[in-house]
């Protein structure tokens, strides 16, 4: 396992933010998926979990400190990941965006998506990027 | 621990503890769900909303671990009829008025909550770490709640007369349901799962003291298993309503159904 959010091992900034401060919305803001598989396939991921915005909230899930944990075993990915409430009415769509834009990584052929609750999210998972996502929209955290 | 670590006797009785934490949950939700429209104000009927989010929520959680026994939650949460839910006997029908609901979260979710605490405080790891996030949600639900006893209890003779009237068998039946102090329990209790019933009963008698001191009524907190208890379904004789369990088991909608 990779990396718990603000982990030394986790790219910095979030990959994704500048994107949603600038535009909101989802898919349409996704990058170009690289081409053959990284030197560092576990940073890549997280890179690409930068840009897999919460469906409410101009912010990356990333950002948000809903990525509890990656994994990568070969071209197979393995996301530990929370939601900010037991109920979150976007958790499908959610890890819908997840593994679609996972898997548009022509390195990547599968993802597997485990729900954690264990420690609780609170908004002191937001990254300082995150924070700064959320003020520019409008949103104290 | 895992379920399979324990014993058959043991991992039965912990399957239904389970069954009963969920199923009450899920009813619970849904008596919310009720009130969303006819609140006293429009604000708190908004409210009844994001506590029944939640409880559908915890109820899922809760449904979800039955997977460590071989059962399957989906069968579980789509396809029972109403004579197998284990849910606590006062939500098998609507709350009658406002002050039902108020007693409903002061009472009955905060009963649940202090068996979800001890359960949560026991040997069974998928408790421990799933139901801290529940109780972290449940805060707003008991502050809401102690917010609203304060209002009644310092309003009108009626209010607080509706209210106790509400209180004293609602906590009678989730204390009989959540704490229940049988030999089912004592079995959970002497296996690590649980608090002993005595001692959960007592913290909760400690901590409904002071909101419902208002009322000019002092609850019983140790009722009696009722001659109709079945212990399999750790409820007394009887079901939900047939158009709750239609609406919790989702019947109308299985064309669109994505789990």
């Amino acid at each position: 396992m990779v990396g718990a959010p603000g982990g030394a091992t986790r790219p910095a900034g979030g990959g994704g933010v500048g994107r949603a401060r600038r535009g909101g919305g989802g898919r349409v803001l996704w990058g170009a998926p690289g081409g053959g598989r990284p030197a560092d396939p576990a940073a890549a991921v997280w890179r690409a979990l930068g840009e897999v915005l919460d469906p409410e909230l101009p912010v990356s899930v990333a950002d948000l400190g809903l990525v509890y944990g990656v994994r990568v075993d070969g071209d197979r990915v393995h996301v530990r990941l929370t939601f900010t409430a037991t109920a979150c009415p976007c958790m499908d769509f959610i890890e819908e965006d997840v593994r679609d834009r996972l898997l548009a990584e022509p390195w990547i052929a599968g993802v597997e998506i485990e729900q954690v609750w264990d420690p609780p999210w609170t908004s002191a998972r937001i990254t300082p990027a995150g924070r700064r996502a959320l003020r520019g929209a409008g949103v104290s955290a | 621990m895992s379920a399979g670590t324990f014993s058959p006797e043991v991992r039965e009785a912990l399957q239904r503890l389970i069954l009963s934490l969920a199923d009450t949950k899920r009813m619970l939700g849904i008596r919310y769900s009720d009130w969303l429209l006819g609140a006293p104000s429009i604000e708190s009927g908004i409210a009844t909303a994001s506590m029944s989010q939640d409880e559908w929520g915890h109820a899922r959680l809760l449904y979800a671990m039955l997977k460590d026994f071989g059962v399957d939650p989906v069968e579980i949460e789509h396809s029972r009829p109403p004579g197998a839910y284990c849910s606590a006997a006062c939500l098998d029908e609507p709350f009658a008025d406002w002050a039902a609901v108020v007693a409903g979260i002061v009472v009955v979710d905060g009963t649940l909550s202090l068996a979800l605490e001890g359960f949560a405080s026991g040997a069974y790891d998928a408790a421990r770490r799933r139901i801290p996030k529940m109780l972290a949600e449940e805060a707003f639900h008991r502050d809401f709640g102690h917010a609203w006893i304060r209002r009644i209890s310092a309003g009108t003779d009626e209010g607080r007369e509706r209210l106790a009237a509400a209180v004293e068998p609602m906590l009678a039946d989730a204390i009989t349901c959540l704490l229940p102090d049988d030999e089912e329990a004592g079995l959970l209790a002497g296996a690590g799962l649980t608090a002993p019933a005595r001692a959960a009963r007592t913290r909760l008698a400690r901590r409904l003291a002071e909101p419902l001191s208002g009322l000019g009524t002092a609850p019983a907190t140790d009722p009696p298993l009722p001659a109709d208890w079945i212990s399999s379904r750790r409820r007394p004789a009887g079901e939900p309503a047939g158009d709750a369990v239609e609406r919790a088991r989702g019947d109308r909608n299985r064309a669109l159904f994505v789990e």
